[in-house]
């Protein structure tokens, strides 16, 4: 099998690490820190955006509210873990990838069973979500997870790749 | 560079959410270009960004791959924990380096992480090592990242008190 992601080295490493707390942080000042010259950097961090490795972007905290400021949006997080019937996956999966509040989904351990990490915008709305999740048809059980207290959380390093943003080979796990 | 607010807000104005948007079309903008683009001066764009970066309800960063960083598979771990309290070893979870994530939650397992590896062997010497290694694990569940379709974490729990204090 070909490898299907742009193999990457120390130095990428390095250039996504000093960006991760401030994508801003300007290129010569990470050339200085890095040893190296600031079109390398440039070229480095276009390289890795294109390949889809790297995103520069700015994140919302989840208990900041947006809207007017006079209605509170109280923002939750839910892992929702579904198990499907035989022959339905590739159904299950698009129906839940087709729910606004489906920020993050992948398939697990390869045995018919998907994930999907939502966003919702109220408790009530676990609820809406979680309905609306039972009722798609080839569903055998779901188990739904309300995100109590975050202790720990990374929003610099994740599974950015995905068969969505075009990956041709979804996760080598060679 | 103190934020130049009397106090940090944690409500996204109008301003702030054109700014935000400008931000996601291009997160390294220069703050003229985006102020020339929505009519708001130069200084004004550059201080929002602060302010909000200050207080913590918005951040521009860089999301890397987990493979940038010489990862090459994740999981999740899920525990449930008997005599001791879920928060302690959620504690102890987060001290590891290759945990990304820990969240206590609703569920039947009470502790969720995120754990990335190097390799097949890794992942099974830090499962079998959550388990007998960590007081109070009572059971653990295991499930590797198989195919991921999306991954858009837009709005995160970025303003943790007991992270990232710089």
């Amino acid at each position: 099998m070909t490898a299907p992601f742009l193999p990457t080295d120390p130095l990428d490493r390095d250039i996504a690490i000093r960006l991760a707390r401030d994508a801003r942080t300007s290129f010569r000042q990470i050339a200085g820190e890095v040893g190296v010259t600031e079109g390398t950097v440039r070229t480095r961090v276009k390289r890795l955006q294109s390949a889809g490795l790297l995103r520069l972007e700015p994140i919302v905290d989840i208990a900041s509210s947006d809207g007017d400021g006079t209605t509170p949006i109280s923002r939750h997080m839910a892992f929702i873990t579904v198990r499907c019937q035989a022959g339905w996956i590739d159904t299950v999966r698009a129906a839940l990838l087709a729910m606004p509040q489906v920020e993050a989904l992948y398939d697990a351990n390869a045995a018919r069973r998907i994930v999907a990490i939502c966003l919702v915008d109220s408790l009530a709305d676990v609820a809406t979500v979680t309905n609306a999740v039972i009722a798609i048809e080839g569903i055998r059980d779901v188990d739904s997870e309300l995100v109590l207290q975050t202790i720990k959380y990374d929003a610099t390093i994740g599974p950015i790749a995905t068969v969505e943003d075009g990956a041709r080979e979804p996760f080598d796990q060679a | 560079m103190g934020a130049p607010r009397s106090k940090l807000r944690s409500t996204h104005d109008a301003i702030d959410r054109q700014i935000i948007a400008a931000l996601r079309r291009d997160g390294r903008a220069q703050s003229t270009a985006i102020a020339e683009e929505l009519g708001l001066s130069g200084n004004l764009v550059a201080n929002r960004i602060r302010a909000m970066d200050a207080a913590g309800t918005m951040r521009v960063v860089a999301v890397a791959d987990f493979r940038v960083h010489g990862y090459r598979m994740l999981a999740r771990i899920r525990l449930q924990v008997n005599g001791r309290s879920p928060l302690d070893v959620a504690h102890e979870l987060a001290a590891r380096d290759d945990v990304l994530a820990v969240h206590l939650t609703s569920g039947r397992y009470p502790i969720s992480c995120l754990y990335a590896f190097a390799s097949a062997r890794d992942m099974i010497e830090a499962a079998r090592d959550v388990s007998s290694r960590i007081a109070g694990v009572e059971d653990v569940d295991v499930e590797l990242l198989n195919t991921v379709y999306r991954y858009r974490p837009s709005i995160g729990p970025i303003a943790r008190p007991d992270e990232d204090a710089a």
